[in-house]
């Protein structure tokens, strides 16, 4: 073993010390280099495709499955040519896709930010209920306030209680080297029992009207997100859409813009040479994590202050946030723009599958619902395995340049 | 043989023998210094034992007095430089003086009906089952390095075809066959990406957690549907004991399920075969220093996607037992979250059977306890789940005592990095 | 049969016969159609700059990675090598720079694991040696060797030799070649660029082969003119991350207009000091000044900002980001300049990435070009313009040629002279005794956590290495 490594393929770890493509974030900074945008395309393609097989192997129609999911999202609201009444029904369901896609695309960007400082935050179920039950205790308290007051109060309460709670795991990771990986999975049960502990039966912000169902106080009228688009009274889209997509360009901003950002770049492609140049590793881990959590406890607030208006100890157990996150984050290569498109694809995937939006003549929405997972599932193995499309990509390319393979690269030494 | 022949293997090889550093000390649990610690230990629980069922002191004094016993010795241990030993000891103290509070001030109807020790300690090694082989499976997987966080998802396969094959072939066997298999199928992909294509372990196992999910939910939900699987679902029998007469101990272990003693055997076997065998010792080899290992001649990538399929195995049976032994039945994501307690289990057993064991049983009691409290307290029986999840996080804190993971865990191997 | 002889002809046995072997990594050809001949007794040395792909080709041979294209025939007949194993049952052994044993592990455990596997590759090695068979393949064996075991190893291969054995010997220290090799094969970016015997061969021409032009290989020093005192270590305690005490009490000064080396065997406390110096380890006790302000247990940056710089020791690891671009890698200390209200400001960075690649000569990449693309030489010159442009009056230079070829060494060599003359005052940590005597105005050399003795740059290899291995420092002067 020579101390100069020759380059490993397609920027994998050269080893357990090796610097630089260690982590995921840098593979997959990798992979965009090497495939573009045209590799999470193709990624979503094949996971859809492998769906469709499942769902013929079981006696289904997956063309009809799937135009009904694209239908059930609303996303042919989009097409010039639905009309009428469908396209009423269809501005409904995109409603209803976007509520979702909203704190999908904070909570995304909470797993995308920790992933490109080297960080694997699986932590957005708990940060997002930490934030969920402060925003819901500021929303439901307090009547009385200005509206706008009330609303920003909520949200800044909500995005300080994921940021502590992400910032455990940060503050963790940075002091004793515990992996935040464990402690971010543990703290989502934390989070998940001290709800319900909360909201349950007798717990201390349990409905004071009704001390038989196991449910928080309503959020008050005044503290409600503004609906902009649709019935107020039917779920209609509420303006979180614009704090998600604004989130997401601060995002942009501090990862590429930003010294924090910089920082936290340099950490996640290589914690020792960042070290080595002045910069607080353990600092940037906390802070990080912490800005993680701050995202995903937002997310939180939008659901509660948009549209559910209460928290459940059911919705509590319930909540997948977090994980989907992963996924999105992964397609959309931890970056901004990918992060939305993402978002938007599993949401619409969520809302398309949904009881509520799902034809069940054509599909079962339990069936469709447990499809979903399926498919999020092969989308996540499909990019982790990234390494290997990029190399596809490498081959095919030079084929068609008609280069020699393996023709040396650049320069001479000096 | 030439003397330069035999000078030059000296040289090639000696490092074998010349250790760089000291000996690695094997941590000595009951070496002299720690005696102290132990005792605090033990006294803390007596403090708590003697205000429960049956002895029922109801005065905290003498639980006050032995706390204090307790409190002194764990500072002194803490003093002479045992952090983790003093802090385990001073928990103990403090715990057992709080618990004992406690329970002087509770009923002694509430106290009788919730501590009931032959029946917890049932309930104990039954909810700690399903836990004690998944974590197995995550300790065979993480020996060889690779971290494998798809436990839970393999679990629910094992849970889900072990019903659905008991159900079609009416034999409890054939259903934790299949079960076992199907976990083996899962962790066959989880080594296919992790092990040879190099893929990040947690994203892989991430996404196994969701197919796992999503394929268990989708096929039940089409081959069952509403009805859910069928009440004469075959189960894995029981083994009476006729042990009744020997106090609650005899009474907790009098009508065990048949895996029950199954996960008691698997620790005995896993911890002889990982080290106690020089295929083990080779097993860790390769967790710690993949390259060593192969410059000698050992094939790292068998061994890993062995360890890995291994996992799923043990991990399905734990899943099995749950559907087939215990609940009788399969539901969506029935394991709910078992396989990360699972690895938590095997996180706080610091990578090692026995102590692994210990885990799963002090998980198991939490769980057993938590649903014997709502009689007494709703509350604390919710708080009570949590428990689990923050001793895990205090241990991966290492704020007693570190947990150090195999040293290449979670490290691709890459053969050609030369 | 052939003959035994070193100075075989063309009729001597082939051991190992390499044909058009191609290994691909990426975008990369490690390995460029390379053929290779082992003769029965003799001692081939296969040099070539860190990356030029010699490794890759052994890793070939002993079955820890596959080649793309290319035939490797074993004493004439072919030979399919899957894995170490598979090399084994050939008679092949392969020794590794430093065997790693496994830590946590206790010493019976590492050697049962070594028996058990360990001891059959012995066997198969001595199976393999008795029948007149064997190939024994050498990673830069004297690595981490002090000079006076490198001469006992060379002296056993020798002996080996005589014997029959084949033995390759890979390594980029042309000295080594000459002393030890009968013939050498050169690789170049990938592609042997000849087999030369040693006989008749010259440093010079070697390294003529192995970058491609001529080489200077000793710089000429105009004498130092040395200034105040610019780096001041007091009495420094440092313990390791065992808490080990590695440095143990440890006083130098540094002038300005001078380069003090700091000589000895890895391990020996070098690494800690660097860091109690760089701010990256507390020291337990003693002081670090820099122009006369008291910097001990500072951070990085606050070192920095007091005029420290550093050329880490491993460039991959420790000095770049591989991934980031050149650009950024250039503002990996400085990123902070010009920033408004926690923004950074690129204009500012690409302007000055620009003016540095141009000023050291940069080659291979734009300011976005990512790092990890370029060449390992380029690298450096990265790491050393990022150090040299925040003008800093004291420079911590730790091995800064490792694995670098002849040409970039150069240029490192004549960038740090240049700093010097500009009155900078250079700390220099070097294992390579050439380069400590061909900068150093001091030496001092470092043995278990001490400076045990200061020579003049005229010190002899044997003074140093006995010096360096704890021997007396009453070394009589050449």
């Amino acid at each position: 073993m020579s101390t100069d490594a020759t380059p490993a393929p397609g920027g994998a770890p050269a080893g357990p010390a090796g610097g630089g493509g260690a982590t995921v974030g840098a593979r997959l900074t990798e992979t965009l280099r090497e495939g573009g945008p045209l590799v999470p395309v193709i990624t979503v393609l094949l996971a859809f495709l492998a769906g469709g097989v499942v769902v013929a192997l079981t006696g289904h129609d997956p063309l009809a499955t799937y135009k009904a999911v694209f239908e059930g999202s609303g996303l042919n609201w989009l097409l010039p040519w639905v009309t009428g009444e469908d396209r009423d029904v269809a501005a409904t369901n995109l409603q209803q896709t976007l509520i979702i896609t909203a704190p999908l695309i904070l909570v995304s960007l909470a797993v995308g930010y920790a992933f490109r400082a080297g960080l694997f935050n699986i932590g957005g179920t708990g940060q997002y209920i930490a934030g969920s039950v402060i925003a819901v205790w500021i929303g439901s308290t307090m009547a009385g306030l200005p509206g706008w007051l009330h609303i920003v109060l909520a949200m800044v309460g909500a995005t300080l209680a994921g940021a502590v709670w992400g910032g455990i795991s940060g503050g963790l990771r940075a002091t004793t080297g515990a992996n935040e990986v464990i402690t971010t999975i543990m703290l989502n049960y934390i989070a998940r029992w001290v709800a319900i502990f909360l909201f349950g039966l007798g717990g201390p912000l349990q409905n004071s009207a009704q001390p038989d169902v196991p449910v928080s106080n309503d959020v008050v009228n005044d503290a409600k997100l503004p609906v902009f688009w649709g019935d107020p009274e039917l779920q209609g889209l509420h303006i979180g859409i614009f704090v998600a997509l604004a989130a997401a360009v601060v995002y942009w901003v501090l990862l590429n813009r930003s010294k924090k950002g910089f920082e936290a770049r340099a950490v996640g492609f290589n914690p020792e040479a960042a070290r080595y140049s002045g910069i607080a590793v353990g600092k940037t881990y906390f802070l990080v994590m912490a800005t993680c959590g701050a995202l995903a406890g937002l997310a939180g607030s939008l659901d509660v202050l948009g549209w559910q208006f209460r928290i459940a100890t059911n919705d509590v157990q319930a909540t997948e946030l977090g994980f989907l996150g992963i996924a999105v984050a992964l397609l959309g290569r931890n970056r901004a723009f990918g992060t939305c498109v993402a978002a938007l694809l599993f949401g619409a995937l969520l809302s398309g599958t949904s009881v509520r939006n799902l034809d069940p003549s054509v599909f079962p929405p339990e069936l469709a619902q447990n499809l979903t997972r399926i498919i999020q599932g092969l989308v996540v193995l499909i990019v982790s395995a990234d390494v290997l499309i990029a190399m596809v990509f490498k081959r095919v390319r030079r084929r068609r340049e008609g280069a020699p393979v393996g023709a040396a690269p650049a320069e001479v030494t000096v | 043989m030439s003397v330069a022949r035999q000078d030059f293997t000296e040289r090639l090889w000696g490092s074998f023998k010349r250790p760089e550093g000291p000996e690695p000390s094997r941590r000595k649990a009951f070496a002299r210094e720690h005696i102290p610690a132990w005792i605090a230990i033990a006294l803390g629980f007596l403090a708590w034992l003697i205000t429960l069922p049956p002895f029922l002191v109801r005065t905290w004094i003498p639980s006050l007095i032995l706390g204090l016993i307790a409190f002194t010795l764990a500072l002194s241990t803490l003093y002479g430089g045992e952090k983790r030993y003093g802090a385990w000891a001073m928990i103990a103290a403090l715990g057992g003086t709080a618990g004992a509070y406690g329970a002087t001030r509770s009923g002694v109807a509430n106290l009788e009906a919730v501590v009931v020790w032959g029946a917890l300690m049932a309930a104990m090694l039954r909810y700690a089952t399903p836990l004690t082989f998944a974590a197995l499976g995550g300790l065979v997987s993480e020996r060889s390095g690779v971290v494998n966080i798809a436990l839970e998802g393999m679990m629910l396969m094992g849970a889900f075809f072990a019903a659905w094959g008991a159900d079609k072939s009416d034999s409890w066997l054939i259903g934790i066959l299949v079960g076992v298999l199907s976990g083996m199928a899962l962790a066959s992909i989880h080594a296919v990406f992790a092990v040879s294509l190099r893929a990040d372990q947690i994203v892989v196992g991430t996404a196994l957690n969701f197919i796992a999910l999503g394929l268990t939910g989708y096929l039940y939900v089409d081959i069952y549907g509403d009805q859910g699987t069928p009440d004469n679902l075959p189960q894995v029998p029981e083994l009476k004991l006729p042990t009744d007469s020997l106090g609650f101990i005899g009474e907790a272990i009098s009508n065990l399920n048949l895996l029950v003693w199954g996960s008691l055997l698997a620790v005995l076997l896993v911890w002889l075969y990982v080290f106690r065998t020089t295929r083990g010792l080779r097993l860790r080899a390769v967790g710690e220093n993949p390259r060593a290992v192969e410059t000698v001649g050992i094939d790292v990538f068998k061994i890993r996607y062995l360890a890995v399929i291994a996992s799923g195995g043990l991990a399905a049976l734990g899943g099995a037992f749950l559907s087939i032994g215990f609940v009788h039945s399969f539901g969506e994501n029935m394991t709910a979250g078992r396989g990360f307690i699972a690895l938590a289990a095997m996180i706080f057993g610091r990578w090692r059977p026995w102590a692994t064991l210990g885990a799963t049983l002090l998980f198991g009691f939490s769980s057993a306890l938590a649903q014997r409290l709502p009689e007494f307290s709703e509350q604390a029986a919710t708080l009570f789940q949590a428990l689990p999840y923050v001793l895990t996080l205090i241990a991966v804190a290492g704020l007693v005592g570190r947990s150090t993971p195999p040293a290449a865990d979670g490290v691709p191997y890459q053969r050609e990095s030369g | 049969m052939a003959t035994d002889t070193p100075s075989a002809g063309e009729a001597a046995e082939l051991a190992l016969e390499l044909r058009g072997i191609t290994k691909i990594y990426g975008s990369l050809a490690a390995n460029d159609a390379v053929d290779f001949d082992l003769r029965k007794g003799e001692i081939h040395a296969l040099l070539g700059e860190n990356g030029a792909g010699k490794s890759t080709l052994m890793n070939v041979v002993y079955g820890m990675a596959r080649p793309d294209a290319g035939e490797i025939r074993i004493f004439g007949e072919p030979a399919t090598i899957r894995s170490p194993r598979d090399a084994m049952a050939h008679g092949i052994g392969m020794v590794f720079q430093h065997f790693m044993l496994i830590p946590v592990m206790t010493v019976a455990e590492n050697l049962v694991l070594g028996v058990s596997v360990g001891m059959q590759q012995r066997i198969e090695i001595l199976r393999a040696l008795d029948r007149g068979a064997g190939i024994i393949v050498l990673d830069e064996p004297t690595a981490v060797l002090t000079p006076q075991e490198a001469a006992e190893l060379e002296g056993v291969l020798r002996r080996l030799r005589d014997e029959g054995t084949a033995i390759v010997f890979i390594t980029h220290k042309l000295h080594e070649v000459l002393e030890v090799a009968d013939r050498v094969t050169v690789l170049r970016r990938g592609k042997s660029v000849g087999t030369v015997p040693t006989e008749g061969a010259s440093e010079a021409s070697l390294a003529r082969l192995m970058v491609g032009r001529d080489v200077v290989l000793q710089i000429d020093k105009p004498a130092a003119k040395p200034g105040p005192v610019a780096l001041e270590v007091q009495d420094l305690h440092v313990f390791d991350d065992r808490h080990l005490e590695a440095v143990k009490g440890i006083s130098l000064e540094v002038r300005r207009g001078e380069i003090v080396a700091i000589a000895g065997v890895d391990g020996n406390g070098q690494a800690e000091l660097i860091d109690a110096i760089t701010g990256l380890r507390h020291p337990e006790s003693g002081h670090v000044v820099v122009d006369g302000r008291d910097i001990t247990g500072c951070n990085p940056r606050e070192a920095r900002d007091a005029g420290v710089c550093h050329i880490a020791q491993d460039r991959h690891r420790r000095g770049l980001v591989l991934d980031f671009t050149i650009a950024e890698n250039l503002a990996l200390r400085d990123y902070g300049e010009g920033a408004k209200m926690g923004l950074l400001s690129p204009g500012r960075m690409l302007a000055k990435a620009k003016q540095l690649i141009e000023q050291f000569d940069i080659r291979g990449g734009t300011p976005d070009t990512p790092a990890r693309s370029l060449s390992g030489g380029n690298q450096q010159k990265c790491v050393v313009a990022r150090e040299i442009a925040g003008d800093p009056n004291v420079m911590i230079a730790a091995q800064p040629t490792r694995g670098l070829d002849v040409g970039a060494i150069e240029f490192v060599h004549r960038r740090l002279l240049a700093e010097r003359d500009g009155g900078k005052a250079v700390l220099l940590f070097s294992l390579e005794l050439e380069e400590v005597r061909a900068l150093a105005d001091r030496i001092l050399v470092i043995y278990e956590g001490r400076i045990v003795a200061e020579l003049p740059p005229t010190a002899t290899d044997e003074q140093l290495g006995l010096l360096m291995t704890g021997g007396s420092a009453e070394a009589p002067a050449p």
